[in-house]
């Protein structure tokens, strides 16, 4: 009996060791009878296929500001730079003036970009453009709570063709004055 | 009984080596793939029988040549019909090693039966049976070639895997996703003027990406498995998803939220925020090594945007590139042995690869705008964006810089391609 129960688990354990072989066996079989280590399922490989259904997603956030462009120029910057040159000194000057007239205004200032750089390196750019107008609008006297930034890096050119002088029109910071809707 | 039981242990022993011993014997490589000047494999692949058997044949066929692994043996030579039986001897002659037959079953679902030859050694290397629904023909199609790929090269395939990236309808923005070989789009209905680079969670069950909408940068999450998706983390200024740590649990992304662009880390359980980087200037695009140690990123502390390498809590950060005055968008490959990253070259953007130790730099590209560039999960292939036909569409090309075609069709703008870990 003990003779028979050691000749079992040989046998267990042989044909576990050689399961592999069994795997990759040549097989005259017609059909059917072959299983796939990795795929281990009766029969044959079903082939499995998570079905990608649409994915659905809402917009909650409603507009509840009403948007005003064009009141102040673009502020323009060099290839690849965020400091903002001396020229412009007269913009940030009426801009922080008119913030002080009209203390219940919000102002949003838009960093963008040229098309030549990559994708996230100019969000970072039209970013950091951004804050370099804030930080000196707020050198001027404007308070930080009154300015938004928004980056939108090369995604909304002004001008959309390839030559230097479109791509100095679209590194720019761009006013926008965000005011409550529904006066 | 003591004696027996030895002389039982020590038979169990000699059966389990001599079976170890026949699986490796019977686990034959046809290609290295490991060594750079491996002989392509000549391969014979027949029609399968069937109606659609022409067409899994050539989804078959269209995987196996992309590899670069083999060449693919015209029909036309072939001297054996798909229905007479396999002799060696009627492929010996042409010089080919391998050969493909079966037939293919359309009743309520199609089963297709397929047999890969040895012709050398005049054997069968394996005889599988493959079942899907009717429309699953490709995915059927591309899971035999994976099968065929592993017994003749040892090593997985990849052409069950996929792609997502953006591209843009109407003027809209949206995730998409499509097989490894640019069929099968599918667009995922998520709408938003802006949406960046997706990245798949380890076991490609998730996304994360980033979206503007109502004037803030917002990271989402897409889960497959419950079909969701739902803003995770949003803050004022710039947030952009960057890769997950291996385990899945966390990623990493980069943020001005505290005034600069800044590398975090994001933990899914607690919703924890973590900095790592702090600098005056610009840290963006971190891109995670697979084994979660380091973090490549883009940096414009040293005047331009260069890319660097850190440990994963922010220490012992060097530069990686010197070459060039603006390189971005680094990624690695599966193993971590090299990072692929793009870089401006002669006024235009180019695929490039380095090793981690800033060796080996190698310019992949040569037409065009070429950027987001991420390894296949093999490491053996590239996908990446580029305009050199105009409009930009998504390519993809051997890790060498071989073979380079665009895989989405002509039309659509799309960009920021990220193949599927698995």
């Amino acid at each position: 009996m003990r003779r028979f129960w050691i000749f079992l688990v040989l046998i267990v354990f042989v044909s576990y060791g050689c399961q592999q072989r069994v795997a990759t066996k040549p097989d005259g079989q017609p059909s059917g009878q072959q299983q796939d280590s990795s795929q281990a399922q009766k029969g044959s490989d079903k082939i499995p296929e998570q079905k990608v259904a649409s994915v659905e997603s809402k917009d909650l956030s409603t507009k509840a500001v009403q948007e005003k462009e064009g009141m102040f120029k673009d502020i323009l910057f060099d290839f690849d730079k965020y400091d903002v040159k001396d020229i412009y000194k007269p913009v940030l000057q009426s801009v922080s003036s008119w913030m002080t007239k009209n203390g219940s205004a919000k102002l949003s200032i838009e960093g963008h970009c040229d098309e030549r750089g990559t994708n996230e390196y100019n969000l970072a750019l039209g970013d950091r453009r951004a804050k370099a107008v804030k930080d000196s609008l707020v050198s001027f006297g404007v308070p930080s709570s009154k300015i938004d930034m928004i980056s939108y890096g090369e995604e909304k050119p002004l001008c959309k063709e390839q030559n230097e002088d479109c791509w100095s029109k679209n590194r720019r910071a761009h006013f926008v004055i965000l005011e409550k809707a529904g006066k | 009984m003591k004696k027996q039981f030895t002389v039982i242990c020590l038979l169990l022993l000699l059966f389990t080596i001599h079976c170890s011993l026949f699986t490796v014997a019977e686990a034959k490589v046809y290609i290295d793939i490991t060594s750079p000047g491996a002989k392509k494999l000549p391969i014979a692949i027949f029609d399968l029988e069937g109606t659609s058997g022409k067409e899994i044949s050539e989804i078959i066929r269209d995987d196996l040549t992309f590899t670069g692994l083999f060449i693919y043996i015209d029909k036309a030579s072939y001297i054996e019909s798909v229905l007479q039986s396999f002799k060696p001897i009627n492929w010996t002659p042409l010089g080919i090693e391998a050969v493909v037959k079966g037939n293919v079953l359309e009743e309520k679902n199609l089963t297709a039966t397929i047999t890969l030859y040895d012709t050398f050694e005049g054997k069968e290397i394996f005889k599988k049976q493959y079942q899907a629904e009717k429309d699953l023909l490709r995915q059927l199609s591309h899971n035999i070639a994976n099968d065929i790929y592993k017994a003749l090269t040892g090593k997985s395939g990849i052409f069950r895997s996929k792609i997502a990236f953006v591209a843009e309808d109407n003027g809209e923005k949206s995730i998409y996703i499509m097989d490894w070989d640019g069929h099968r789009i599918k667009k995922l209905g998520l709408k938003g003027t802006l949406v960046l680079t997706p990245h798949w969670s380890p076991d490609s069950t998730k996304i994360i990406y980033s979206s503007e909408r109502g004037r803030q940068w917002g990271i989402f999450l897409i889960n497959f498995s419950r079909m969701t998706d739902k803003k995770i983390f949003d803050a004022k200024g710039i947030n952009m998803a960057g890769d997950f740590f291996p385990k899945g649990d966390s990623f990493v992304f980069s943020s001005s939220k505290d005034g600069t662009p800044d590398i975090f880390t994001f933990n899914m359980d607690d919703g924890r925020v973590r900095k790592i980087t702090s600098s005056y200037g610009i840290d963006v695009s971190p891109a995670v090594s697979p084994d979660g140690e380091y973090i490549a990123f883009v940096s414009d502390r040293g005047g331009s945007p260069q890319v660097y390498l850190m440990r994963s809590d922010g220490n012992e950060v060097r530069r990686l590139t010197f070459e060039g005055s603006y390189n971005t968008s680094p990624s690695w490959s599966p193993l971590g042995d090299r990072i692929v990253f793009s870089g401006r070259r002669g006024g235009k953007n180019h695929i490039c690869i380095i090793k981690p130790d800033g060796s080996e730099l190698t310019q992949l590209t040569e037409h065009g705008n070429n950027e987001d560039p991420s390894f296949s999960p093999d490491g053996r292939y590239i996908t990446f964006s580029s305009d050199r036909d105009g409009t930009k569409g998504v390519y993809l090309m051997r890790a060498n810089g071989e073979a380079q075609k665009e895989i989405t069709p002509k039309g659509l703008r799309a960009f920021g391609p990220r193949w599927s870990p698995n």
